[in-house]
């Protein structure tokens, strides 16, 4: 890590370009015509080409914020989330199902109906394997989602936190070049529920994995908002792992009685949610169109 | 048979002076420092300047300004951020503004960039601890651009973009201050 500094680019960018050019190119243009003003014209038409180049490269820092253990993170992330989603994917069709049957039974109001006790109860079995397939699976997805918070924390801190002032940062945010051209990558914002929780990982990956061609303004956007999906997931985790050994004993509870709690379906309502994507909060409100910074008039004032 | 005791003559110049202690008292002058009078963008940005250089209402700076933009908004257009920029370089020549005022006057209504972001410490130690503060800062100056880029320029795709970068930078700095403050712990 390291945020190369402008001189530092243009020096290495000198040191590969000088010996080319003074070994090819200087003995032949000498050899041929003999004249060295015409060897300085050549030399100074070429330090002219080249320094509008490296003063390119060196107005633009590269910051690296997604280094190889980070991308190793996501794609591990996005596997243990994908072992988890077809785990609960069978136990939680089959709760669909036998909440259907309970509700075409009707069996609300019925509690006291033999059939309608074994029904729940066998609900309430199909939701406690539910929390057993979580409780079994919780602590490899935490520890995954953890590790790639603690990279991208670690990266963020020391290249945006350590390494840039406010104002470095807002140009960087804002790049050289207007953001227009529609076929680049825009930068993922936050609020991606509506995907599989794989999903959102394989697709956070895929973005990261190809960082070598995004700009640096989009990648610090990309990092932050991974790292705060992170955060939110890493908590949500947690909470659920304390709230699974209540669950589990109060439905333990509930079996001799046969009932089906309101909180059971919420719990696997949010499941669901969490894990396969709510589809009502997919739909998104259009945003202004893609903005350009490029102006008739540039004022000597500007910054 | 004149029983006047006055001659004539001085009664007629005594009628003169009245008449014209009368008149002068009645003509009204402009108000000194009192701002455009017009709705024309160039006649008024020439009348502010007039007060700025010959009446000694530099103190006035800010309601001039503020006078101007809401005449450029009732004709709004490219142009007339170039009339602000060299009214603002005037202004600096003349010594009414520092350089660093006109500048701040000019890119907070007319560029992409927030000055509010402006800074020399890093983040973590300078921007972080003042966060709040800095986000309701940047949250009037974009209202303030809002003014000079869309209402008076016509320049909707830069709004645009700097409505986009305060997004963006409310989201980085929220990640960027959850890891420094997580790195303090």
């Amino acid at each position: 890590m390291t945020l190369s500094s402008g001189s530092a680019r243009a020096r290495k960018i000198t040191g590969a370009f000088a010996p080319k050019i003074t070994g090819a190119f200087a003995p032949k243009i000498t050899g041929a015509f003999s004249n060295h003003s015409y060897v300085y014209a050549v030399c100074l038409t070429l330090v002219a080409t080249l320094i509008p180049v490296l003063q390119a490269n060196a107005n633009t820092p590269t910051i690296r914020l997604f280094p190889t253990t980070v991308v190793e993170d996501l794609k591990q992330t996005s596997s243990v989330a994908q072992e988890m989603e077809n785990g609960l994917q069978e136990v939680i069709g089959r709760l669909d199902q036998q909440q259907q049957l309970y509700n075409e039974s009707k069996c609300d109001g019925a509690e006291g109906d033999p059939g309608c006790q074994r029904l729940a109860k066998q609900i309430g079995a199909t939701y406690l394997d539910m929390l057993g397939i979580m409780e079994e699976r919780l602590p490899d997805m935490e520890h995954t989602v953890n590790n790639t918070r603690l990279s991208l924390e670690k990266r963020l801190r020391s290249e945006l936190g350590n390494k840039m002032t406010s104002w470095t940062l807002q140009e960087t945010l804002l790049g050289g070049n207007p953001p227009n051209d529609a076929s680049a990558p825009s930068p993922t914002m936050r609020g991606r529920s509506g995907m599989r929780l794989s999903e959102r990982f394989q697709q956070y990956y895929k973005l990261v994995a190809s960082s070598s061609s995004q700009s640096d303004q989009s990648l610090a956007v990309l990092a932050s908002d991974i790292y705060l999906d992170m955060e939110e997931t890493s908590e949500l985790i947690a909470r659920t792992r304390e709230e699974i050994a209540r669950a589990t004993l109060i439905e333990q509870l509930n079996q001799s009685f046969g009932t089906i709690t309101p909180e059971m379906m919420e719990v696997v309502g949010g499941v669901k949610s969490i894990l396969f994507g709510d589809d009502e909060s997919n739909t998104r409100v259009a945003g202004p169109p893609p903005a350009s910074i490029e102006q008739a008039y540039r004022s000597p004032l500007e910054q | 048979m004149n029983m006047s005791p006055f001659p004539h003559s001085t009664k007629i110049l005594a009628i003169l002076i009245a008449s014209s202690i009368t008149m002068i008292s009645c003509a009204t002058p402009p108000p000194a420092c009192g701002g455009p009078t017009t709705n024309d963008l160039h006649a008024a940005v020439n009348q502010v300047k007039n007060e700025l250089e010959f009446n000694g209402c530099e103190a006035y700076f800010d309601r001039f300004y503020d006078d101007l933009l809401r005449i450029a908004e009732g004709d709004p257009g490219a142009a007339n951020k170039q009339l602000f920029s060299e009214f603002l370089v005037w202004s600096a020549d003349e010594g009414i503004l520092s350089q660093r005022q006109a500048k701040d006057y000019y890119n907070r209504y007319f560029n992409v960039k927030f000055m509010t972001m402006q800074g020399d410490y890093n983040n973590c130690s300078h921007t972080c601890p003042a966060r709040g503060r800095i986000m309701r800062d940047m949250e009037r100056e974009l209202s303030d651009k809002e003014r000079g880029l869309m209402k008076v320029s016509l320049d909707n795709d830069g709004y645009y973009r700097a409505d986009e970068l305060y997004q963006e930078i409310e989201l980085v700095l929220e990640a960027t201050c959850a890891a420094c403050s997580a790195g303090q712990r």
